[in-house]
This record gives C-alpha cells, sequence and structure tokens, in this order.
C-alpha cells in the first residue's frame, strides 16, 4: 500500500472527521509533514462555525400532570434537539477540525449522558469547556471538569456532603479520567471523596457552588500526601502524578491508534504530555510512526462515520429531511451523542461491525445520498468514478474484492457511492 | 442466609472483582458475539431440521437495566411508612392492583395482575445479596455472574451453558450485544441483533454481496466488516414464514431519563421473534431479552409506569401467543433488576440506587403467590431494604427444576431454594 496515502488517509479520518471534496488530493500534493502542520495550526478564527446555541434556564421540572408540564416536555425536546444539530454541525462545518475531534474525544473521556442530566443547558456548558480545553492545560481542564455541573449530576456531586461522602464522582475522576485503574487505592477513593464534597448544583442551570455547611475541611491524605485540600488543589495533586501524562497517552493511543494493540511503554506522547499540554502531546503523537504502522487498524464509531459522510457529500446535518430519522438512526446503531452509555464512554471496534448495524447502516447511508448533490460524480466518466471515490473518501486503497464490487455500479452514481460509504476500506480507517 | 459458595477462588478462576473489569468484560462478551452472532434464518432452519422436544423446558430471562423501583412494583400500600417515606411518589390507593399480604402491583401491570390471578405468577420478595453494591456495573455484574463476593468472568446460565453439548442455539440473547449473563468458559450463548430489515434487493443486493466476500487485502476489522454484511445478505429475500409477521420496529417508549446502565428499548419486539422462534421449535432452552430505562432518579411515577406497563403487556402477550404453539407449559419467565432503589424518595420526584426487590417468575410451570419476606420499611439498612432472599435461592431453583441441571455445578454448594417452581 501507497505509505503516503495511508497515512494521509489516516490523519483525515481518525484527527479530522475525514476530506471534504479535494482535500484529500490536496493533502497528498503538499505531503504529510506539511498536512500535519496545516491541522496542528488551523486558521485562529473559524468561520466554518455554526451559531451557538444560547438556551433559556429551564427552571425545576413541573409536577406531572400539572398545566405547566407539557410545556416544560416541549421546550426540553426542542433544546435537546437543536443541542444535538448544532454539535453535528459544529464537527462538519468547522476550520478547526482537530479541535473538534478532541471535542469528541474528551466527550467519551468524561462521558456524560443527558439521560440522567436530562437539561441540555448543562450539556450544552460541558460541550463548551470541551471545546475551551480541547487542546489546552489538562491540569486547567480537570479543575474546570470538577465545576463542570452535567458532571456534578451524572455522578451525583449533590449527594456528596460531610455527612453521607458518595464516592461516585471521586471514583471515575482516579479510576476513568485522571490516573486509571489500579493507580490508587480503595483508601484514597474515600479520601478524594471527602475533598470534593460540598458542591451542589442545580440541575437546570448546571452552575455548581460550594456549600461550607456541607463541606468536609478536615485533612485527608491522598496518594501519600496529607493536607486539609480543597477540591481543585486535590484535582491538582491527581494530576500532577507522574501516572497522569501516562493515563492521558494511553486514552489517546487508544481512540486514534489501536484499541487492542497498547500503547509502547516507551512511547513519545508520555514525555510530551509531561506540561499536560495536549497539544503538545498530540503534535509528538502525529509525528511518530504509528501514522504508518500497518497493524494499526480502527473502526470509525457511527458518529464519526456519519460526520465524515456529511463532509464528503457536503451535507449539513441540520438541513436533512428528518430530525426524527437521523436521531433513529443513531439510536439503531446505538451512538447518540450527548448519550454515552455508561461514564466508561463509548465501545470501539468490533462492538460497531454486527449484522444489525451492517443493516442500519446501509439503509442510512441510502438516505443520507438521495438527499446529496451528486452532480460532481455525475460529470466524471463512468470508469474513473471508482478511483475518485477513493480520494472523496480518503481511503487509502480499495481491496480488488471492493473493485469489482463498486464497478459494478459505476454507471449508477447514487448506488455506487451508497455501496462504497458502506464498504470496509470506509466502515474502517486501515 | 447462605455466605459464599465453598469453590475455591482457584476452582472458579476469581480475582477481586473492579467495576473496570466488568466494562472490560462486557468488552470481552462483545468482542465473542463477533464469532457468534446469528440471523434470524439461521435459527429458523434449526427449528425446522431439529427442533426441540415438545416437553423440553424453555427458560426466558428478562434483564431490567437500572435498577427497577421494587417498593412501587410490588407496593406495600397498607404500610403507613411507604406513604411518609415517598409523598411524591406514591400511587392513589384506587388505581393500585391489589394482591395480598397488604401488597398490590403496580397500576400498569394489569396483565401480570390477570396471571397472578390464574396463579402464575410468584414473587420473590426482597431479593438481592450480602453487602450490596450501589453501582450500576458492579450490581448487574454479581447479579449476572451470580458470584457478590468474587468476580468471575462468567454468567452463571454461562456455566449452565458449559454442562451443555456445545451448540450457539442453547442460548440466545435478543439485541447485537451477548450479555455477560451468557458467558461460559468454553461454551457462550448467541446473539441475535433484531431490527426492520430492509435488506436491498436488486443489483444493488449482488454488489453488496460482492462488497461482502472475504478478499486476502483486509485486514482483521475490515474482514469483521464484510463479515457482518455478509451474514445480513445470507438472510436476504427469503425470510422463513414463521416469521413473515415479524413486528414492526417498535418504539415501546418515550425516551424517559433512564440513565446508563444498557438494556434495549423494544422489549415487545424481542418477545414477539423469541415467541416465533419457540413456536417455529427452536432448538433453544434460554431466552434472554431485556429493557432499559429503569434508573428512575427523577420523575418517577410516569417513567417507571410506562416501563412496567411494557413489561406487563408483553410478556402476557408472549405468554398468550404461546399457548397456540402448545409450548406454553414448558416456558418460565424470570424478570430481575440489579438492584431496588433507596426507600425515601430523593428531591426530584425519583429514587436513588437502592439494595433488595421483587424478582418474578411466570409460566404454567410456576407455583403462584409470594415468597421471600417482604422487607420491613421500618428497619432499614442506612436507608435501604434489608435482602430477605439471596438471589442464589432463586438461581439455584431455576436450575434445578426449571433447567434440570444440579445447581453445585454452576454456583457451587448452595442450600437455599425458593418452591416457586412445580416439580416435573
Amino acid at each position: 500500500m501507497d505509505a503516503k496515502r495511508l497515512e494521509i488517509s489516516r490523519l483525515f479520518n481518525r484527527f479530522a472527521f475525514g476530506p471534504r471534496p479535494g482535500e484529500f488530493a490536496e493533502a497528498l500534493k503538499i505531503g504529510p509533514a506539511d498536512f500535519k502542520k496545516s491541522i496542528l495550526n488551523p486558521p485562529a478564527i473559524d468561520i466554518g462555525a455554526p451559531k451557538e446555541p444560547v438556551f433559556a434556564d429551564l427552571g425545576p421540572r413541573p409536577a406531572p400532570k400539572s398545566a405547566d408540564s407539557a410545556q416544560f416536555s416541549q421546550d426540553l425536546r426542542a433544546q435537546s434537539k437543536e443541542l444535538t444539530l448544532w454539535w453535528l454541525d459544529q464537527m462538519v462545518l468547522t476550520q478547526k477540525p482537530l479541535q473538534e475531534r478532541m471535542v469528541w474525544f474528551w466527550h467519551g473521556h468524561w462521558a456524560t449522558s443527558i439521560g440522567k442530566v436530562n437539561y441540555p443547558l448543562p450539556m450544552l456548558k460541558q460541550n463548551q469547556t470541551f471545546r475551551k480545553f480541547a487542546l489546552g492545560n489538562f491540569n486547567d481542564f480537570s479543575k474546570a471538569m470538577l465545576l463542570d455541573g452535567a458532571l456534578q449530576v451524572w455522578l451525583d456531586g449533590n449527594e456528596n456532603t460531610l455527612k453521607a461522602p458518595n464516592e461516585n464522582l471521586a471514583r471515575e475522576i482516579m479510576e476513568l479520567f485522571v490516573l486509571g485503574v489500579n493507580r490508587y487505592t480503595e483508601k484514597d477513593v474515600k479520601e478524594l471523596a471527602r475533598a470534593l464534597t460540598g458542591y451542589q448544583v442545580p440541575r437546570s442551570t448546571g452552575v455548581v457552588i460550594l456549600n461550607p455547611k456541607r463541606r468536609d475541611t478536615g485533612a485527608v491524605t491522598i496518594l501519600g500526601k496529607t493536607a486539609v485540600m480543597s477540591g481543585p488543589e486535590a484535582i491538582n495533586h491527581l494530576v500532577n502524578q507522574a501516572d497522569c501524562p501516562r493515563f492521558l497517552a494511553e486514552r489517546i493511543w487508544y481512540r486514534f491508534i489501536s484499541s487492542t494493540e497498547s500503547l509502547p511503554k516507551d512511547h513519545p506522547m508520555i514525555n510530551a504530555l509531561a506540561g499536560r499540554d495536549i497539544q503538545q502531546g498530540l503534535t509528538v503523537l502525529l509525528n511518530a510512526n504509528d501514522l504508518t504502522n500497518s497493524n494499526y487498524s480502527i473502526v470509525k464509531s457511527p458518529v464519526e462515520w456519519f460526520v465524515a459522510v456529511s463532509k464528503a457529500l457536503e451535507l449539513t446535518p441540520s438541513k436533512l429531511s428528518s430530525f426524527a430519522k437521523l436521531y433513529g438512526y443513531f439510536d439503531k446503531l446505538a451512538q447518540i451523542p450527548f448519550s454515552p452509555p455508561n461514564v466508561g464512554g463509548w465501545p470501539t471496534d468490533e462492538a460497531w461491525l454486527s449484522s444489525a448495524s451492517a443493516q442500519f447502516r446501509i439503509v442510512f447511508a441510502d438516505w443520507l445520498v438521495k438527499q446529496a448533490d451528486l452532480s460532481a460524480l455525475e460529470a466524471i466518466a463512468p470508469d474513473k468514478r471508482v478511483a475518485y471515490l477513493a480520494d472523496l473518501l480518503a481511503v487509502p486503497e480499495w481491496t480488488p474484492r471492493t473493485t469489482v464490487a463498486l464497478s459494478a455500479l459505476q454507471k449508477i452514481p447514487a448506488r455506487l457511492l451508497s455501496l462504497a460509504i458502506c464498504s470496509p476500506e470506509y466502515v474502517v480507517s486501515q | 442466609m447462605n455466605e459464599i459458595p465453598t469453590m475455591s477462588a482457584e476452582q472458579l478462576g476469581m480475582s477481586k472483582y473492579t467495576r473496570r473489569q466488568f466494562l472490560k468484560f462486557s468488552g470481552a462478551a462483545t468482542a465473542a458475539t463477533a464469532a457468534s452472532v446469528l440471523s434470524i434464518n439461521d435459527v429458523a432452519e434449526a427449528a425446522i431440521t431439529r427442533p426441540l422436544p415438545m416437553g423440553t423446558p424453555i427458560l426466558v430471562v428478562v434483564t431490567l437495566y437500572g435498577g427497577n423501583d421494587g417498593l412501587n412494583t410490588v407496593i406495600p400500600y397498607k404500610d403507613p411508612a411507604y406513604y411518609a417515606a415517598r409523598p411524591d411518589l406514591t400511587y392513589k390507593e384506587e388505581t393500585l392492583l391489589p394482591l395480598t399480604d397488604g401488597l398490590a402491583l403496580n397500576p400498569a401491570m394489569t396483565g401480570i395482575k390477570s396471571l397472578w390471578d390464574e396463579k402464575k405468577v410468584a414473587i420473590v420478595r426482597g431479593v438481592g445479596y450480602p453487602e450490596p453494591d450501589r453501582s450500576h456495573f458492579s450490581s448487574m455484574a454479581i447479579w449476572q455472574t451470580g458470584s457478590p463476593k468474587t468476580h468471575l468472568s462468567t454468567g452463571w446460565l454461562g456455566r449452565w451453558l458449559d454442562t451443555q453439548k456445545i451448540d450457539p442455539m442453547t442460548s440466545i440473547s435478543l439485541g447485537s450485544v451477548l450479555p455477560p449473563l451468557l458467558v461460559g468458559a468454553k461454551n457462550s450463548g448467541s446473539a441475535l441483533p433484531l431490527g426492520g430489515l430492509v435488506i436491498p434487493s436488486g443489483v444493488f443486493a449482488k454488489a453488496c454481496d460482492q462488497l461482502s466476500q472475504p478478499s486476502r487485502a483486509d485486514n482483521k476489522l475490515m474482514a469483521a466488516a464484510a463479515l457482518s454484511m455478509r451474514n445480513l445478505f445470507s438472510i436476504s429475500g427469503n425470510i422463513t414464514p414463521v416469521l413473515s409477521q415479524a413486528a414492526p420496529m417498535s418504539d415501546d417508549l418515550p425516551t424517559v431519563g433512564g440513565g446508563n446502565a444498557g438494556g434495549d428499548s423494544n422489549l415487545s419486539q424481542q418477545l414477539n421473534v423469541v415467541g416465533k422462534l419457540i413456536a417455529a421449535g427452536a432448538p433453544t432452552k434460554v431466552w434472554s431479552v431485556s429493557l432499559g430505562g429503569f434508573d428512575t432518579h427523577a420523575n418517577e411515577a410516569n417513567a417507571q409506569a410506562a416501563l412496567l406497563g411494557t413489561v406487563s403487556t408483553s410478556i402476557t402477550k408472549f405468554l398468550s401467543q404461546m399457548k397456540a404453539s402448545g409450548r406454553s407449559k414448558d416456558i418460565t419467565v424470570l424478570v430481575y433488576s440489579e438492584f431496588g432503589r433507596r426507600v425515601k424518595g430523593n428531591g426530584s420526584e425519583g429514587t436513588d440506587h437502592g439494595t433488595a426487590g421483587p424478582v418474578f417468575l411466570i409460566g404454567d410451570r410456576v407455583n403462584g403467590g409470594f415468597f421471600g419476606d417482604q422487607p420491613s420499611l421500618t428497619k432499614l439498612i442506612d436507608g435501604d431494604l434489608p435482602v430477605t432472599t439471596d438471589f442464589r435461592d432463586i438461581y439455584s431453583t431455576v436450575l434445578e427444576d426449571v433447567l434440570l441441571t444440579p445447581a453445585e455445578k454452576v454456583l457451587g454448594k448452595w442450600s437455599g431454594r425458593v418452591k416457586a417452581i412445580k416439580k416435573v
């Protein structure tokens, strides 16, 4: 396989949600080194970005069956729809694809579901925090997340008090967010829970406040250090552990390079994250030689697949014919933005490859292709279309099997396109 | 109540259980599924070529993900402490479906109430395990592995499968992901994905078929992608007549604040397909279906009633559908959830994670009535119901009296039983 095509294909598909028409050929022309620079240094102002929603605080939920109850549910649904479409538009339209790809990564990292949070407003705020720190400093980021209303609600921060400490948030911070499993003791979890007591958050606004009456102000011992620690001080202490950059490198590796092969123990990304600067870590990862190693394939998750298809076909999610249908496809493919299945985030690879999902992907593909303008594809001579699609979709190379299958449809552009985006070469980033 | 089984840790391959292990474990189950995904056609073909002998007992396990609130399922409506603990969450007495012992079913469970009146419902009260864990992951892992104290990498029905001859048809889970419940050491259940089958036809189908062929240029994941499409097309065009009336894709439920613990949303469709495959003679002894959304931290009353209504209607419809097949006397349905909920309501008309809850056994072979003691509402442990029946009592009974397998092979030595199943 052409190493240059493979590397550029991976850069697009894993770090940039796929190319728009023409971008793959352009990147091939400037070469991987310059293309990496352009991914890492996007324009300062994101002219493509859609306008961020502004949500009213819907207040506490009215009593069931009360006069206001129906209106409230309607408002909740309307905000929820706007939130989802805005983010999908943002993924497709942004001129800062690496940043947005990292927002998607952090959404799976600090995995919080609207299913429990209920209100779109705190989910929007969380999403904005992800974007602010997407490539920033992980220490500042973690402190911001401690005060994130959606995360606090999701992990029962409201219930973590001096009288009755609740370990949910503390455990996940150690296990899933900052350090990784087995890098702390059960005692550390309990002590961290004490240091994080006293936060309260009204669900509808997601604005976290500290209630001194609920706060445990005693000294705690966390990972060998004994002191009276505020919440942010405790987070600072965790992020400063040597295990933190290793853990971050492991998580980035798992989502961008391989979920089956482990991060090499001495991978340079670990050192690059020593300053907890996420951009530094990614810069080193992009320039390491993993992107040309053919062992590291990875499956596009349904949302990643959808965004890449939308970019290639120049579709805007909010302008698709039916939000209900779109949502239904995500539901059937088991990946609804803002609704990860659990605090561990989305599954990977084979989990997306059941025959059930193959079936829904075909129907979804058909629905999307029907709404696309195919004139560019139609303008190309039929016998050139299969090769054209490899560039349009950033596929490094069609297998002979797929070339035969696609060639049989080369005179039916819509069918050809549907088949190409359901092909193993496209569903998997090789 | 007994303590832990007497098998040694080495024998059972145990290690101390952590939540992370469960996450990984679930992942492992997913990966295993890739090798054992069935199509409806596979099952239908097996039903025709080697049907399950009539009279063979069949177990249908219904998992309610999220932690079903037992106190609003089997409601102690005569107990003033119930109303005092959760004033926002109680139902009006006249809407309840009264049983005996001062207990009533949730107003939405009319179907199950009729079956109760026919003595086909056993309700085991206060079911749980020692030192209850309030994490969805941990507690569901404990229920599914059948092992409260130590982490096992196999499910209790997976270990039962290990006692059976290897056959992917013996146990089937509806949906695309195999639950840990059906993962054995050498034998695992199969996954049967559902959905509105819209299979392409004509020239596109031919191209899809070509696309799904193995290629030497495929890496492992591309080969898996091709295989998933190939499996799909193997059922193209000729879904067997038994399934010609498969239910439409159903959206049983409004989207409710169901939380974060998995489960499917189309229980009635799952049971409809199970019913048709049983009627057709599928050689399957254990079926697993699920419903998610029970994590009712807020606005519980409406959400839970909608969910319980779905459970009740789907099971009732399923059993009545089975009457014509001559197999209804063979079928036992087991309904459970990973934990009950806190006795006291929380500030948002919901309840938080709790402990004990009722388990339902339903079918012709069931001795109708209550089993186990109703947990006291006044002698709570940290605000939670005391466990009065260990779930292993029920598992042992189901293993012996439904699946006709010595419980010790699956659970180690365990002496508790509930006499909820008629002996064959």
